[in-house]
């Protein structure tokens, strides 16, 4: 009995992306265990944080207002970890699927390598914007948090990952095209 | 053309890259509110030994206490008495002039606090667009209650509330900005029609005879 070879055979992708695809899994899970387990002592210093900055939150000193504006805040700051957890989860696994699709179909080294070093670099620094804007809303405010870790982290990492994977897309697409 | 070509796809890269998932917040009750609708309905089941239980233990008797130099005379023990006898009704009253209370006290701080000088339109105009939202947490909770008694008070506190949302809202598109110097007059009414309906309610207990 014989067995037919595979036409294309998967390939692994280079030893350092899976690397950072597993330390991505690996800080997402630190991250949400940390969360639960101190829980309480990250709550009372973002609030804490909060109180000393009253006019960044824009705090009146009545309970019946600042309460309100603490609490979204607060479940802000909560979103922010949460959201780090679930995105450095999934992008790990993410890094390593189309990774391993470019390392597979793209041909041409240079294509290969950059596509690869944009999905790698994209994916494990995107879900890190949401942690500095957690990080930043006791000190900064919400909105203002929000932009700098935009401009900081989710333009240039997302763009990135949005970049090599339209790229990946096409040449799939040239690929099928071609045969 | 190639150019061209990068540049479109570069503004189609960036639209779904500013678009993050942040999360949503919907605001949640506050300890007060909360009791408030557990005596409520515990009322409306005509469970009174439950809500008495309720009421003596929860944060709604706590801050009638605390207001207690804002509040009517004998507004507390005449609520504690109505649940006591499972007059439905009367402690329905009651929970209405106290909510009114606060919603008063909340418009009374706002407009001091609009009338200080120094910040800019827009703090001043978040300022009070956060009072607002607190004075409709708890006026929005009694406004059936007020409606059902003295319909003119509930239409002059909405459309004063109508008003004054206008002066707060931020700029957008070919909205007007801003205006918080228009923001007092419709507070001080809502203080004074609040007032009105408060002092017009008796809170001495009822005597039955």
């Amino acid at each position: 009995m014989t067995v037919a070879a595979e036409p294309h055979p998967w390939r692994v992708p280079p030893r350092w992306v899976l690397l950072v695809a597993v330390l991505s899994i690996v800080c997402a899970e630190i991250g949400g265990a940390s969360m639960a387990r101190f829980k309480v002592e990250l709550t009372r210093w973002a609030r804490d944080a909060m109180l000393a900055r009253p006019a960044v939150h824009g705090l009146v000193g009545v309970r019946d207002v600042d309460e309100r504006i603490l609490d979204e805040a607060l479940v802000k700051f909560d979103a922010g970890l949460r959201l780090f957890h679930m995105h450095a989860e999934g992008m790990g696994l993410v890094i390593i699927a189309t990774t391993m699709v470019a390392a597979t179909v793209a041909r041409a080294g240079v294509a290969r390598r950059v596509i690869i070093a944009l999905l790698t670099t994209g994916g494990a620094g995107y879900p890190v914007g949401y942690l500095v804007w957690s990080a930043l809303i006791p000190a900064y405010g919400l909105e203002r948090a929000k932009t700098i870790a935009e401009w900081l982290v989710w333009i240039p990492f997302g763009s990135a990952t949005i970049v090599a994977l339209w790229w990946l897309t096409g040449l799939l697409a040239l690929r099928m095209i071609g045969r | 053309m190639t150019r061209v070509m990068l540049a479109l796809l570069a503004t189609l890269l960036a639209a779904p890259a500013a678009a993050h998932h942040v999360g949503a917040y919907v605001p949640k009750d506050n300890a007060v509110t909360i009791n408030f609708k557990q005596v409520k309905f515990s009322v409306q089941a005509r469970k009174f030994d439950i809500a008495l239980r309720l009421f003596e233990t929860g944060a709604l008797r706590a801050e009638m206490r605390a207001h207690a130099a804002t509040l009517p005379a004998g507004l507390e023990d005449g609520t504690r008495a109505a649940l006591a006898a499972s007059d439905g009704p009367e402690v329905e009253r009651r929970l209405m002039i106290f909510f009114a209370a606060l919603a008063r006290d909340l418009a009374l701080e706002a407009d001091r606090r609009l009338a200080e000088a120094g910040g800019t339109a827009e703090s001043r105009a978040a300022t009070g667009r956060k009072f607002l939202e607190a004075i409709w947490r708890y006026y929005n909770l009694v406004d059936f209650a007020v409606a059902t008694r003295d319909n003119k008070t509930s239409v002059a506190v909405r459309l004063a509330f109508d008003e004054a949302e206008t002066y707060v809202k931020p700029a957008t598109g070919a909205a007007a900005p801003a205006d918080p110097a228009r923001l007092r007059p419709p507070l001080q009414r809502i203080a004074q029609v609040l007032s009105t309906l408060i002092e017009a309610s008796p809170t001495h207990a009822r005597r039955d005879s």
